[in-house]
């Protein structure tokens, strides 16, 4: 097999890897903004809870995560497919390092902003939605992009439940073939070309938006 | 799902059996991930190609995912000759991976140091080396000592992708019992719980450490 | 006395297209105390940096010592400096500020270069103080340990770069009276400053800057009561 014949072969997954990542954010975005509000609003016990869900799809390896709920959802009756299953646990884990970046960039903003809102009539909700989040979403545009690069990674992962995504490809070609330089080159390229971009965008954005604090950053990392 | 103790005991006892090399494999890791990225960022700042090249590698290794990296390390050294021990292929492609993130908090703590230190130490006469080594390192550390440590707890969560290199840490133990016995529940809900109750000690450290280094702080 | 410890010729520099030094041409002398003094953005710290070569220059050059050091490192050994803003290091002790260059570039070992420390931290009458960490002096302590700390690379001339601007009024006198000490022992001194009284007391030669050049060079006494060029006596009648 040529290069470019082992390439395209990769590609065939690429349309996995797609669609974990698109069912991913839908479980992220939200989730990151529910828990990151709630964990920066809520006081006293109410907020134990919160953090706890936080911690436990944040601190728990990613890989555990979906191999638990893989497994697991089974013997409890509950019956999902792969896909959801691993856009759901990759969804919730970077939503949780997510939902860090929220609170932090709500404690980043100007108090005067939200007295503001509050002295022109504006219940706290409405301050929240109509003043905080909008601009909390620049100042959160870098982080989103880093994340959503996590997420892509992540969906690597998928392989190892069965899901024939791109890392699945390279190791079916790797049955037909033997060329691992190839192989895994060209799966380094498939990732490459796919995120590289995003790595360069999330880096311009990081400049033009300002680092507001090294901490707000603090949570990036992830473990894809 | 059945409770049954002494499963779940044999489980837990594998998985501490497995710790102690697990928590070895994450230790060397950040060592070599501080290192590397030490040195990634610090070269990155000596020329202007140097900076393009580098910011390239950096960028390289964080648009591709680790577990792709280890299986590339894994499969392709031996096919040049190179062939190294599991543990030692996964120490290596951590080490790689999260430097390109340790360089970057590099490059903020480095940034954080004022100017004027390192004129100051240059205008006394230390060396380059003296100057990065004894002025603006230890100045940058508690400055770092929080994204530092995030990163080190994301290194151990990350040793589980080494199970699919044959390494035997705690999550390739675990998946042998598990499918020994055709019983994944159990397991993989201890290990996360192993898992969550060693990164939050991590954490917890990291956290004392910072402050320790806050306090110290005479600014 | 007569031989040239710093020489620059010629200097020009740029940044960008933004042309900072003109021709720079001036000699001090071993033993000679020269005060710049200047508008502010007329180039007078850029000057005194490219001695020690904080700074790159394009075109020119500067000879300490009669040659040009291209070693950066050896030349700032031979050229001592102090800042408008210290730049003590936080993170160690008065005495491990003054020991580390010794004991790291001039691989003195640590007794010796603690010796040293002590002697040049007693010679800026702060030796009492060298177990402390820098931010717990006042400013003036401060300026005058990193005097010391420069004194302790035994260096053939000092470089000072508006020593006393970032204190407050009332330890701007015990940093000044630390300098004429050593402008006293014949320390060969260029210092940037706008302390009139000073430069009266002590320099030699009272160097005028203004847009990148050499405007006046002139002894203090015909300086200030004959000043040649008409930006000298402008800036000399604002800020007298
Ligand atoms: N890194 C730089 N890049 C571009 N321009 C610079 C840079 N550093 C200094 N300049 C410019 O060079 C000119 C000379 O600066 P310099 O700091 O030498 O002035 P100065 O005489 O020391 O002034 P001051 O009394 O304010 O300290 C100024 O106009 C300044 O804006
Ligand atoms: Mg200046």
């Amino acid at each position: 097999m040529s290069f470019s014949e082992i390439f395209l072969g990769i590609l065939e997954g690429l349309d996995v890897t797609l669609t974990v990542t698109a069912f991913g954010l839908l479980f992220a975005i939200p989730f990151a903004l529910v828990a990151g509000v709630a964990q920066q609003f809520l006081t006293g016990w109410k907020r134990a809870p919160v953090t706890a869900i936080i911690e436990f799809w944040r601190s728990t390896p990613i890989l555990v995560l979906m191999f638990m709920f893989y497994y697991t959802l089974p013997v409890a009756g509950v019956y999902l497919n792969a896909t959801t299953v691993a856009a759901m646990t990759l969804g919730l884990h970077i939503g949780a390092y997510g939902s860090q970046s929220v609170r932090a960039a709500l404690q980043a903003l100007d108090r005067g902003q939200v007295e503001a809102g509050l002295a022109i009539g504006l219940t706290r909700w409405q301050v929240l939605l109509t003043i905080e989040l909008p601009q909390m979403a620049v100042a959160m545009l870098p982080t989103f992009v880093n994340q959503f690069i996590q997420l892509v990674k992540g969906t690597a992962l998928v392989a190892l439940i069965t899901m024939t995504d791109m890392t699945a490809r390279a190791k079916e070609l790797s049955q037909l073939t033997f060329d691992p330089p190839a192989i895994y080159g060209a799966l380094m390229l498939a990732y490459f070309l796919l995120l590289y971009p995003a790595t360069v965008l999330g880096r311009h954005l990081e400049r033009v938006v300002g680092r507001r604090s090294g901490r707000l950053n603090g949570g990036r990392a992830g473990d894809v | 799902m059945t409770f049954d103790i002494d499963f779940l005991q044999r489980i837990l006892a594998t998985i501490f059996k497995a710790m102690p090399l697990t928590l070895l494999l994450a230790f060397l890791s950040c060592i070599g991930a501080s290192l590397v990225g030490f040195a990634l960022e610090t070269l990155r700042r000596t020329g202007r190609w140097q900076g393009y090249l580098l910011r390239f590698v950096i960028d390289a290794l964080r648009s591709t995912p680790i577990l792709v990296q280890i299986y590339f390390l894994y499969f392709v050294l031996p096919y040049y000759g190179v062939v190294l021990p599991g543990p030692v292929i996964g120490v290596l492609a951590m080490s790689l991976y999260y430097a390109s993130y340790l360089a970057e908090v590099f490059k903020a703590g480095i940034d954080s140091v004022p100017r004027g230190q390192t004129e100051a130490a240059m205008a006394v006469g230390l060396s380059p080396l003296d100057v990065t080594l004894r002025v603006v390192a230890p100045q940058m550390l508690r400055n770092i000592a929080a994204p530092m440590g995030n990163y080190f707890v994301s290194i151990l969560k990350s040793t589980p992708y080494l199970a699919v290199i044959g390494v035997a840490e705690m999550m390739g133990t675990t998946l042998e019992i598990a499918s020994d016995t055709f019983r994944y529940a159990e397991p993989m809900i201890l290990l996360g719980i192993v898992f969550l109750v060693l990164c939050s000690i991590i954490a917890w450290l990291v956290r004392r450490l910072e402050a320790r280094l806050m306090a110290n702080t005479r600014r | 006395m007569d031989q040239t410890a710093i020489s620059i010729n010629k200097l020009n520099k740029w940044y960008g297209d933004f042309h900072v030094l003109k021709d720079i041409d001036l000699q001090v002398a071993t033993g000679e105390q020269v005060v710049i003094c200047g508008p502010s953005g007329s180039g007078k710290s850029t000057l005194i940096r490219c001695v020690n070569r904080l700074e790159a220059y394009q075109d020119g050059h500067i000879e300490v010592m009669g040659q040009e050091e291209t070693n950066l490192p050896r030349l700032r050994r031979q050229v001592g400096m102090v800042f408008q803003q210290f730049n003590l290091f936080p993170h160690l002790t008065v005495l491990r500020n003054c020991t580390l260059a010794m004991t790291r570039a001039l691989r003195m070992d640590q007794a010796e270069a603690e010796e040293t420390a002590l002697r040049m931290l007693e010679r800026v009458r702060i030796r009492e103080q060298a177990l402390k960490f820098p931010t717990q002096l006042s400013g003036g302590q401060q300026q005058r340990v990193a005097i010391a700390r420069a004194l302790c690379m035994s260096p053939k001339a000092m470089l000072f770069d508006e020593p006393t601007s970032a204190l407050d009024p009332e330890m701007i006198k015990e940093v000044l009276d630390v300098m004429a000490d050593l402008a006293q022992d014949g320390m060969t001194m260029i210092c940037v400053t706008h302390e009139m009284g000073f430069a009266r007391q002590v320099a030699d030669r009272i160097v005028f800057m203004d847009a990148g050049q050499v405007v006046e060079v002139a002894p203090p006494d015909s300086f200030f009561a004959n000043p040649q060029n008409l930006r000298t006596r402008t800036f000399l009648e604002q800020i007298l």
